[in-house]
């Protein structure tokens, strides 16, 4: 009878066990609320990039638009004032005003900083959602400035394109927002860090307001990419992705 | 018979403006001789330049790479052991496999674009003349994770043999890779491209790390002659599969565009002619101006207008005749100076010539091109024969009075 007793309380504590893991988010299910809350279908934004190096900063502004696959982004600084890239699908294009010349950025372009910042084009081009790019295990929690983490590794998904093999990332347990990033090559050399430094509620969703970039192949280099304001599914009207739009 | 002994009278009779006006021609003549062979000895330099340094006589590659070449894709790559089956071809020296790609160069600190070139150490020293060419270090070998590089390069981001780079790749799955290096050698050579844009790395390490192991960009031939190149290059082309390609040197595009190139130093050489030619001109048509009341006189005397036109043509071609001959005469002795002993540019400037891209270390040597020297006597002649019809229609249509009172 003490034998059937410890069965079944055995046997309980096994249910809840089960229970109290089944109620712990998987690895894809963090990444997949961290792309509801920063993967952006339809959107218009005014942001400023700050880039420093060594003791120089440049400040950029730009507004930019963004839908599905497509994204176009204007600078509005008075020194880069008109110069425009347009992403449209895999390819994306930079108009300069001054020798009103349209450049189709491919192949190692895509590697160079965009604007000399510490972003590459090829940064600004991957939008998918990255749990269609990665697979991802928890590596564990831990808190960063302040907040609880969520530790997870990301590593690219068999088949799939992706600039980075490996990324490590730091999400908040409760808003489900990235707020650090560690991006890798294949090698495992540590290629580029990015921290989120303010989110901020907008509708039902928090957003990163401003995220700082360091591209760890260089030293005494980052930029500091603010976003002043952002409209989530606005209008947009139709031609803004061409590149009639963009002369 | 009797204006054309006058027109030869005339030359020596007018014996200090007959000299003076085949000098000016002779001093063109001259002067473009030396240009073209100076030029003409540039692009030999600049064609072994390339071949010796990059481009080999003949290079085996996948013809859908080649058309994208430019871009060094990952894309239509040979497999090794494909052209291992390929057996030696008559007139080859040495074959070098070799794996192209885009790179970014960091020290750590900064970064440089450049292209990365995977290469089988022993088989590329045997096609690119390198040994002589280490400054510090040495090259490295397969498996050995070093790198090579210009010393210009290196200089450029503050590098020195022993220091570690990393060089950003792309694999062939578009992902971010990393080759982690140690300087092994560095290199002065000149050819402005090797020195300033190119990392040499083992095959096997660019090979893993682009996620391409065992595939090559293409294969260098260097032959006993570069002139056998294009039936050489038929012959191989019979023994491979249609879709790889066999290019002779004439044929490869950093040839062409340096061929273009020097189809741009040509327009500046009919530039150069040009401007001879209105010396030219102008001479003629100030000595016919000069001669005014002579031919004033001659008409008074019963001469018909196209007897003083053929007397003025006679003589001009003469002088041209002279003019070409002594420039020429002072051509080949130039242009001999120039091929045997040349001119050491560095010496003169003190700067190293091939800083800018101008394929010379110490002297530069001349060439001989004996279709110059034809071309630009007949050109003398022609010019000296055209210059002369204005003026002489010119002079000889004015009444005998007003011409002999012109002054």
């Amino acid at each position: 009878m003490k034998r059937l007793i410890g069965l079944f309380l055995c046997f309980l504590f096994l249910v809840h066990l089960g229970a109290a893991f089944a109620a712990e988010l998987t690895a894809e299910e963090i990444i997949r609320r961290r792309d509801h809350n920063e993967y952006v279908n339809t959107a218009s934004a005014e942001a400023e990039m700050i880039i420093v190096n060594n003791n120089r900063k440049t400040t950029k502004t730009m507004v930019s638009y963004a839908d599905e696959d497509n994204g176009l982004v204007i600078f509005t600084n008075p020194r880069d004032r008109g110069t425009k890239f347009l992403k449209r699908g895999d390819d994306l294009w930079m108009f300069f005003p001054d020798a009103e010349e349209l450049i189709k950025i491919s192949g190692h372009m895509l590697n160079q900083g965009m604007m000399g910042s510490d972003f590459s084009y090829q940064d600004i081009m991957e939008s998918d959602k990255l749990t269609d790019l990665y697979d991802f295990t928890l590596l564990g929690e831990e808190e960063l400035n302040g907040r609880p983490c969520y530790v997870l590794e990301g590593i690219a998904a068999p088949g799939k394109e992706v600039s980075y093999y490996r990324r490590k990332s730091w999400v908040d347990k409760e808003k489900f927002i990235g707020w650090k990033e560690e991006l890798y090559a294949r090698s495992g050399r540590l290629l580029k860090v990015m921290e989120t430094k303010r989110i901020e509620q907008i509708g039902e969703r928090w957003y990163p307001m401003e995220m700082v970039m360091e591209d760890k192949l260089r030293k005494n280099t980052r930029t500091e990419f603010i976003v002043r304001a952002i409209e989530f599914n606005p209008e947009i009207p139709a031609d803004t992705f061409t590149l009639e739009n963009l002369r | 018979m009797f204006l054309t002994k006058l027109a030869l009278k005339n030359l020596i009779r007018h014996r200090n403006r007959t000299l003076i006006t085949a000098c000016i021609i002779a001093a063109a003549v001259f002067l473009y001789l030396i240009f073209d062979s100076l030029i003409a000895g540039m692009t030999d330099m600049s064609y072994d330049t390339l071949i010796d340094y990059e481009t080999g006589h003949l290079q085996i590659v996948h013809r859908d790479y080649w058309a994208e070449e430019e871009k060094l894709p990952l894309e239509d790559l040979l497999s090794l052991e494909e052209l291992a089956t390929l057996s030696q071809v008559d007139g080859e020296v040495a074959r070098s496999p070799e794996l192209a790609f885009p790179a970014r160069l960091s020290n750590g600190m900064n970064e440089l674009p450049v292209v990365g070139k995977g290469i089988i150490p022993d088989e590329f020293l045997r096609i690119f003349p390198l040994e002589d060419k280490f400054v510090a270090g040495s090259m490295f070998a397969l498996g050995e994770y070093k790198a090579v590089m210009g010393k210009r390069l290196a200089d450029l981001l503050d590098l020195q043999v022993g220091d570690f780079i990393t060089l950003l790749v792309r694999d062939k799955n578009e992902t971010f890779n990393t080759i982690e290096a140690e300087i092994g050698g560095l290199i002065h050579t000149i050819n402005a491209n090797v020195n300033q844009n190119v990392v040499y790395v083992p095959l096997d390490i660019a090979g893993h790390a682009l996620a391409v192991p065992e595939k090559v960009s293409k294969v260098i031939i260097k032959l006993e002659d570069k002139n056998g190149a294009p039936r050489i290059a038929r012959e191989i082309e019979a023994r491979l599969p249609a879709k790889i390609g066999a290019y002779p040197w004439n044929e490869l595009e950093a040839i062409t565009f340096a061929g273009a190139k020097n189809a741009g130093i040509m327009v500046m050489t009919t530039i150069l002619l040009v401007i001879a030619a209105i010396a030219i001109v102008n001479t003629v048509i100030l000595a016919a101006l000069e001669r005014m009341g002579e031919i004033g006189m001659m008409k008074a005397m019963g001469l018909q207008e196209k007897e003083l036109i053929y007397l003025f043509v006679t003589e001009s071609v003469g002088i041209g005749i002279l003019g070409g001959l002594a420039g020429v005469l002072l051509g080949l002795i130039g242009v001999a100076l120039l091929v045997r002993i040349g001119i050491d540019w560095s010496a003169q400037t003190g700067v190293d010539m091939s800083s800018f891209g101008i394929p010379v270390l110490g002297t530069m040597y001349g060439s001989w091109n004996p279709l110059a020297f034809l071309r630009i006597f007949c050109f003398s002649l022609i010019v000296s024969f055209f210059a002369s019809i204005p003026p002489a229609y010119w002079a000889a249509a004015k009444d005998p009075i007003e011409a002999i009172e012109y002054r």
